[in-house]
């Protein structure tokens, strides 16, 4: 009847947006309302001995302070409860009483304006002890370094977790025989890489309206990605039962990540339940850069061994990242790092050690790629680097090397869902220009190009090639799920479908698709469909997070086994026909501790980039004139939207390897505001941006659906470095690309990279 | 102990915001933003960094435009200022607007309405603008999610409709 799947549906809430009407958590009030500001550590790692509120509470309208010793539970983290609420003493709770990063929060002023909460907080008096700083992971791991988390306990849900110095987690991989892998290589390749920080520099600040509800909740209005999560910590903290808490997500202003894990939800939470009042908060950019997570920062040490004819026989990495103050979901990242630091290809030796470390920078955490991009990265820098001391072509060698169907990959099973690496790398490299000769692959030769007022002989050009993949979903173990409503209501026709779910609609489009895939699977038409989401108040039951590339995959084969479910009832006459329904995802397995073997993913995305620059190697400028981008989405449930993560993904890509150059020294943050930490501007995005949609389904997903939204941030890096190379002949390890570090590489023929590896 | 400290105190100023007169009594050191969002409940506009970096609140004022964040409300007194929320034409869309929904030029929203008023106010003084007119333009207004291709497209398609208004494809 409908064909609602596979078109480009304009986004649910585009007219909203378009008028200013959407409502973001910032954009909220509340009669009675008081404004919070919070009390910033603004040290990397101290003691807080004391805190004196009182001349701050004498201020005109301060309603109430709160510290530590007002947090009933002083705890919170998605993976490990590893961060206090508010830091201080008198919560006792150990350890509570020190901060670790300049972003942790010490108190929270409340005040009938926010002028007023603002000039109490600066008279807050808080003695501290200052602690020994460690803001370099490989200090932070030498003996005698200062310890962030002395005393830490084994965790029995995630085993990865070291209770040892500074090591957050260690994940490894050893699979066939090193020693025959070396005897049988001709070549091999040494590398060195580091990847920066990310911040995720969502526009929208946190922000958040906490009140006491209908119903003698306590809701709590704000951004994030994953309302049950949010919901289930607050209850903790404040020690009161989850349906206490009602979390409610708005309109969303972008996460990446970087709301995953939480920032204002619990001390709002916290005051409206204490105060009985609503309460509200909004963050300056200042305090959302220093006061939430970023992309971890990686260190990488590669040795890969092909034989003579280009195949792929050995692999050594070692990796350090560093996973600042708080675990957050170091973890995780590092299980995916450790799957893709070895590329896409199917090596029958490899040895791989991931560790995770504190230190006194910012937490790292979740942000768009998810510990792949670091992994693909140092991946396909070996992998380029390999072509041309093997004299082939990177396509060539790539098409000889990748994984295919029932291959098995370093963890021993083979990629779930249908293997298209193979795909996505041939049509890419055809649309940049490859050809495909008797001989092999031949790639294109880079075409001059003139700049007004430039010389032509400092112009380079280059092109540069890549290939990701990456998982769907978190994994590793963890039973993904998916929890829906759908009740069908009329008499003989299905008048109004309403299918109640907590996904997060962070911007991505993921509404649309929800109500677009209900429309396809309960066959009734797109205005039938209504969509009640991201209200904890009406969605008991776990949606999961609006991360991972996984909601199009989780939600859309919830909603089609809920609606099958709902159809049987409607036929046998039920009026309305309710059905509420948990998706669970096919199980998964933990890597072993010591071999890394395992099923750790049930679903995959495939992407292949190609990159042209043109540098000029007398300035150190770099300009990204084409990017092509091919990439399996199983199935595009709606085109415009999946090119829009495509084009979205490579920009902010584009940007983590250009422009975006986050600095803390001495875990303090020297980049706070988007004048130091420059993002992507309109004048900035390639000026030909090719996007390729390539549709090979998941048997296992929605419509063949398969998760897409990280992938297009993978290969650029890489693909991007190797188009420099191909420009000047200089490999350039590391990142960002300054027009300073290019015209250093230059000069020095390449990185020098010095880590301090044991 | 007193506000005092942060300056004299409210004075009354009348300002002309979407076409219509308002009359509102605030401290002179509040910013257009702060009084558009807080004292009008004009939310539309929105406050991305509140220190001229991210160009959420670009709002028009006698025209041009401004980042709100940057510029004193006292300092609008008798001056037109249009935000979001004054640019519908009647019952429908502006065609900067109507464009932006069909090339989908925005992903979570929170950067669109600045992105808009600057694309209307590019469009005022520009017609027919080339896509270096727009990226010059528009430079000062920020997209993390990064839909700036079909922003330009956008506004190509939004001068195409000024021109022509049936002419949309």
């Amino acid at each position: 009847m409908t064909e609602t799947v596979g078109r480009p549906w304009v986004r649910a809430d585009a007219r909203a947006k378009v008028t200013g009407q959407a409502k973001f958590p910032g954009d909220f009030g509340m009669a009675d309302m008081v404004h919070a500001k919070i009390l910033f550590a603004d040290r990397p790692h101290a003691r807080v001995v004391s805190i004196d509120t009182s001349e701050a509470a004498q201020v005109e309208g301060v309603v109430a302070i709160f510290t530590a010793q007002d947090v009933p539970v002083n705890e919170y983290g998605l993976q490990t409860a590893d961060q206090p609420v508010l830091c201080g003493p008198g919560s006792g709770k150990p350890g509570a009483d020190v901060v670790r990063f300049v972003g942790d929060q010490v108190a929270l002023v409340v005040a009938d304006t926010r002028a007023a909460a603002e000039q109490a907080r600066g008279l807050m008096e808080i003695t501290y002890e200052d602690l020994p700083v460690v803001s370099d992971p490989f200090e932070a791991l030498k003996p005698g370094a200062p310890q962030i988390h002395p005393g830490r306990e084994a965790s029995e849900l995630h085993p990865e977790l070291s209770t040892e110095g500074n090591f957050i987690c260690h994940h490894q991989i050893r699979k066939g025989d090193m020693e025959a892998g070396w005897a049988q290589a001709d070549v091999v390749v040494e590398g060195q890489y580091h990847t920066p920080g990310q911040e995720h520099a969502y526009l929208q600040p946190e922000a958040g309206l906490a009140y006491i509800d209908d119903e003698g909740r306590v809701a709590v209005v704000v951004a994030g990605q994953w309302a049950w999560e949010d919901q289930r910590q607050i209850a903790h903290a404040l020690d009161i039962p989850v349906e206490e808490i009602r979390v409610i997500y708005p309109a969303i202003g972008g996460a990446f990540g970087g709301r995953e894990d939480m920032s204002v939800q619990i001390v709002l939470a916290l005051a409206a339940y204490r105060l009985q009042r609503p309460v509200k908060i909004t963050w300056t950019r200042e305090e959302s850069i220093r006061g939430h997570c970023k992309r971890h920062p990686m260190w990488f040490r590669c040795k890969w061994g092909a034989t003579r004819e280009g195949e792929l026989v050995a692999a050594e990495v070692q990796v350090v990242a560093d996973g600042g103050a708080y675990c957050y979901t170091t973890n995780k990242v590092l299980g995916n790092t450790t799957i893709t630091c070895t590329g896409p290809y199917a090596f029958p030796n490899a040895k791989v050690d991931v560790d995770g470390v504190y230190t006194n920078n910012p937490p790292s955490g979740a942000m768009r790629g998810f510990g792949a991009p670091q992994g693909i990265f140092a991946a396909e820098m070996q992998m380029n680097k390999l072509a041309e001391a093997l004299g082939m072509d990177p396509v060539a060698l790539r098409m000889r090397n990748l994984l295919q169907d029932e291959m098995p990959t370093t963890t021993g099973t083979p990629l779930a869902g249908g293997v298209h690496l193979q795909e996505v790398t041939e049509r890419c490299a055809l649309a940049a220009g490859w050809e495909r000769a008797e001989e092999g692959w031949r790639k294109p030769a880079a075409k001059g190009v003139a700049l007004a007022g430039r010389p032509k002989e400092a112009m380079r050009t280059g092109m540069g090639m890549a290939v990701g993949f990456k998982n769907v979903g978190f994994s590793f173990g963890y039973q993904e799920n998916c929890w829906l409503r759908i009740e069908l209501r009329g008499e003989d026709d299905i008048e109004r479908a309403i299918v109640t779910i907590g996904t997060a609609d962070v911007g991505q489009g993921a509404h649309t698709v929800l109500q677009q895939m209900a429309a396809e699977a309960l066959q009734v038409s797109m205005e039938r469909v209504s969509l009640e989401a991201s209200d904890t108040g009406t969605s008991p039951g776990s949606s999961g997070s609006a991360s991972a590339s996984r909601t199009t995959f989780m939600a859309g084969n919830a909603i089609r086994e809920a609606a099958a479910l709902a159809l049987d009832g409607w036929r046998e006459g039920e009026r309305p026909a309710v059905v509420e329904h948990t998706y669970l995802a096919p199980e998964t397995t933990p890597l072993d501790p010591d071999t890394g073997e395992g099923f750790p993913n049930f679903a995959y995305g495939y992407v292949a980039q190609v990159v042209e620059v043109v540098v000029d190697v007398e300035t150190g400028e770099l300009r990204v004139r084409r990017v092509v981008c091919a990439d399996d989405v199983g199935k595009a449930i709606n085109p415009e939207q999946v090119e829009g993560q495509i084009e979205g993904g490579v920009v902010q890509a584009m940007g983590w390897v250009t422009c975006e150059n986050f600095i803390a020294q001495a875990g303090r943050v020297l980049t706070p505001h988007l004048s130091t930490y420059l993002i992507p501007t309109i004048a900035d995005v390639p000026e030909r941006m090719e996007t390729i949609i390539v549709e090979k389904p998941d048997p296992r997903g929605p419509w063949g659906a398969r998760g897409m939204g990280e992938m297009p941030f993978l290969p650029l890096a890489p693909a991007l470095l190797a188009a420099v190379h191909d420009a000047t002949g200089v490999w350039i390890d590391e990142f960002p690309l300054t027009p300073e570090r290019v015209l250093r590489s230059l000069r020095d023929g390449g990185s020098l990279l010095e880590c301090d590896w044991e | 102990m007193s506000l005092d400290w942060l300056g004299p105190g409210r004075v009354p100023v009348t300002l002309n915001v979407n076409g219509r007169e308002v009359e509102v009594t605030i401290e002179p050191r509040r910013t257009l933003l702060s009084v558009l969002r807080e004292e009008l409940g004009l939310t539309g506009t929105k406050e991305g960094c509140d220190e001229g970096n991210c160009g959420a609140c670009t709002v028009l004022v006698d025209g041009r435009t401004v980042y709100a964040c940057l510029v004193l409300a006292v300092d609008c007194s008798g001056r037109c200022v249009r935000t979001v929320e004054g640019l519908r034409r009647a019952e429908n869309l502006h065609p900067v607007q109507e464009a932006f929904v069909d090339q989908d030029a925005f992903q979570c929203g929170f950067c669109t309405s600045g992105q808009i008023v600057s694309a209307v106010s590019l469009l005022e003084q520009n017609p027919k603008p080339h896509r270096g007119d727009i990226e010059r333009a528009m430079a000062g207004n920020l997209c993390r999610c990064g839909a700036y291709p079909n922003i330009v497209a956008a506004v190509l398609e939004a001068a195409r409709l000024e021109e022509a208004p049936d002419a949309k494809d």
